[in-house]
């Protein structure tokens, strides 16, 4: 039987790119790899969580991306201060701040659902809906985070954030559900192909407003932390939106969907980061950050674009597998 | 009785058309009447937008939308979206009101340089197999860095020639709608018409075939990422013009703007298709609607509500047609 020579874990490059940044960094200041890697989880963990409810998105098939989290961050931010202060509860103030997703997400999901409207176009055209009241909360807007959500983001223990840990344990808790559980499998079947889950019974639509959900809630969730570890402003959320699908594609995660690389975001996430620290520290001008963060991204997608990727049971067909010969395709193993 | 006459009513429609002519046509025609309605209702409010310098001064403002819209229509026909468009024309604004103003030949070499650029991330799309998303979303990031090194912060003035292009004012004809058309027409050739424009389109619909006639899928994706870069600097110069300075921020919505368009327009995400007509209503209803709004006098925070419902309405309202057209 055919096998490709070799097979390595789609979230392998990520890693090593983070490590190389993480290197290059180690050798422009002085500081410890330690100290810097601890200073850049502060950070990591938000975008993890987007970048988890981004990836699930994405993995339920083409097409299919939400272009809303930036929006939801930044109501999500404003509606958790407000709620925590008026009722003097951080735990209501952040599930209001899930509410506030899982409203945008009902929203995109009506459209995608029962008007045929294009995910990127839904998501954006309930994205700018949510702009609408980010910018007429912030008007004279004034309320500090809870304190005692402020002090839950910013706990270590032993100089490692505690809301790192938490949210590598949730990781782990995705990897787990996408291999192991029916709805996992599910989501997954529909996104490699929707037409074949459709005749397995398994309903396509369901799944895929899952996602939508799912991703509304987590963007909620990161709006209702960010607001506590910064402060709610009308781009709190911003950078998050293009950050998310760099880090869930640079992850190992197929756009195409079909195949959801959890441990990967971490990779993307920390390359990420550690990329915004490295920026700042060669103290570059605006102008040459963006430009050396433009180009790592389009150096690290040119070395990644034709390495091998992860092992044949998820390889998917691409125009150049009809080039070769039928007896050199791997065969199916059951 | 109504079974005849449904079957009558299917027979003229099908003589007079071409198969599958109408499904393909009606998104287009349905943004079409959106941006009438719309256009309309501004004429309501204020009667003068339909004078000359009316429509000048409300087309103006749209001229960059629709470059910006053909330009995502072109690289979403090969199958592709571009994340980068709204940067590049920031980029370009900067370029036009820095280095285009005071030393124009090294100016216009920059932006030749641009268009190459844009081709070489094509080029990095075919050739690495990398997914055009990604892609141009990096490529957004050096588009405003390098439009921050030319201009900083938002100011500076664009060359003589194109400020006088943004003041002219024709008593007989509105100057951005001729340009528009023209620039339509221009890509519509060039698209439906041309050798080329088949090739581009067989990119998006069946590279496999494309690849057995003997064509370069690199070349292909390159040319099309080219013209899209052409459309885009085109954009640029006319927001710059429009805005008579340079902001390499002030078009960082059209990248999303620009797809709104080209969908609502009927194209699609799966490529094949190049919508160039479709990508102009779509654009100018977009457009339009910020005219619209701003008549209405409506709280700046509401703007965003209101065009994101309208977005969902001009789709329901496709949706709906569509079955009745079924």
């Amino acid at each position: 039987m055919f096998r490709r020579p070799f097979s390595i874990p789609a979230w392998t490059y990520s890693f090593v790119f983070a490590i190389a940044v993480l290197i290059l960094i180690v050798a422009v200041t002085g500081r410890g790899g330690t100290t810097t890697f601890l200073s850049a989880l502060a950070l990591v963990p938000y975008l993890v969580l987007v970048a988890t409810g981004q990836m699930l998105v994405i993995s339920a098939g083409p097409g299919n991306i939400d272009v809303s989290v930036a929006s939801v961050i930044s109501l999500a931010g404003y509606v958790s201060v407000a709620v925590a202060t008026s009722t003097g509860s951080a735990l209501l103030g952040v599930l209001a701040a899930v509410g506030v997703g899982l409203a945008t997400a009902l929203v995109s999901v009506l459209a995608i659902t029962f008007a045929s409207v294009p995910p990127i176009v839904a998501t954006l055209a309930s994205g700018l809906i949510v702009s609408a009241f980010t910018l007429s909360m912030s008007n004279g807007f004034s309320g500090t985070a809870d304190p005692g959500l402020h002090a839950f983001v910013n706990a270590q223990v032993l100089g490692v954030p505690w809301l790192a840990i938490l949210v590598l344990l949730f990781s782990i808790g995705v990897a787990l559900m996408l291999a192991f559980t029916v709805y996992g499998r599910r989501l997954l079947a529909v996104g490699q192909a929707r037409g074949a889950a459709d005749y397995a019974r398994i309903r396509p639509a369901r799944v895929v407003a899952s996602t939508y959900f799912i991703s509304g809630a987590l963007a909620g969730l990161t709006g209702a932390l960010l607001s506590a570890f910064i402060a709610p402003s009308t781009d709190l959320g911003t950078d998050y939106l293009l950050d998310s699908i760099a880090v869930v594609v640079i992850g190992g995660t197929l756009i195409s969907g079909g195949r959801a690389v959890p441990a990967g975001i971490w990779g993307g996430a920390l390359f990420f980061v550690l990329l915004d620290s490295l920026l700042n520290l060669v103290g570059w001008s605006l102008a040459g950050q963006n430009i050396l963060k433009g180009l790592l991204i389009l150096a690290v997608l040119f070395l990644a674009g034709g390495l091998p990727r992860m092992g044949r049971r998820n390889r998917r067909s691409s125009p150049t597998d009809e080039l070769v010969p039928a007896g050199a395709l791997p065969t199916p193993v059951a | 009785m109504s079974e005849t006459v449904s079957i009558r009513v299917r027979s003229t429609v099908s003589r007079r058309f071409p198969r599958g002519f109408v499904p393909r046509v009606a998104p287009a025609a349905i943004t079409l009447v959106v941006m009438v309605v719309i256009l309309l209702i501004c004429t309501v409010m204020q009667p003068r937008v339909l004078s000359t310098i009316g429509l000048t001064l409300v087309f103006s403002s749209i001229v960059p939308i629709v470059f910006a819209a053909l330009a995502q229509m072109t690289i979403m026909s090969v199958g592709d979206i571009d994340l980068g468009i709204g940067a590049f024309i920031g980029l370009v604004t900067g370029v036009s009101a820095s280095m285009l103003k005071t030393s124009p030949l090294i100016g216009a070499l920059i932006l030749v340089g641009l268009v190459v650029a844009y081709a070489m991330v094509g080029a990095l799309v075919q050739w690495r197999k990398v997914p055009s998303l990604i892609a141009t979303l990096g490529a957004s990031f050096v588009w405003l860095g390098i439009g921050l090194t030319f201009l900083p912060t938002p100011g500076g003035e664009p060359p003589q020639w194109l400020l006088s292009y943004a003041a002219w004012t024709p008593p007989l004809f509105p100057v951005p709608v001729v340009v528009v058309v023209v620039a339509v027409a221009l890509v519509w050739l060039l698209t439906q018409r041309t050798g080329w424009g088949t090739q581009v389109r067989a990119l998006g619909s069946n590279p496999i075939a494309l690849a057995r006639s003997g064509t370069s899928l690199l070349l292909t994706r390159m040319s099309a990422y080219a013209l899209a870069g052409v459309l885009g600097i085109l954009g640029g110069l006319a927001l710059s013009g429009q805005i008579a300075s340079g902001d390499v921020n002030a078009s960082s919505d059209y990248t999303l703007v620009s797809v709104a368009a080209v969908i609502l327009g009927g194209g699609t995400f799966f490529g094949g298709r190049a919508g160039v007509w479709g990508a102009l209503f779509g654009a100018s209803t977009l457009g339009l609607l910020t005219v619209l709004l701003t008549l209405l006098n409506l709280p700046s925070a509401l703007q965003p509500a209101i065009e994101g419902a309208i977005v969902f309405l001009a789709l329901a309202g496709r949706l709906v047609v569509e079955k009745v057209v079924k």
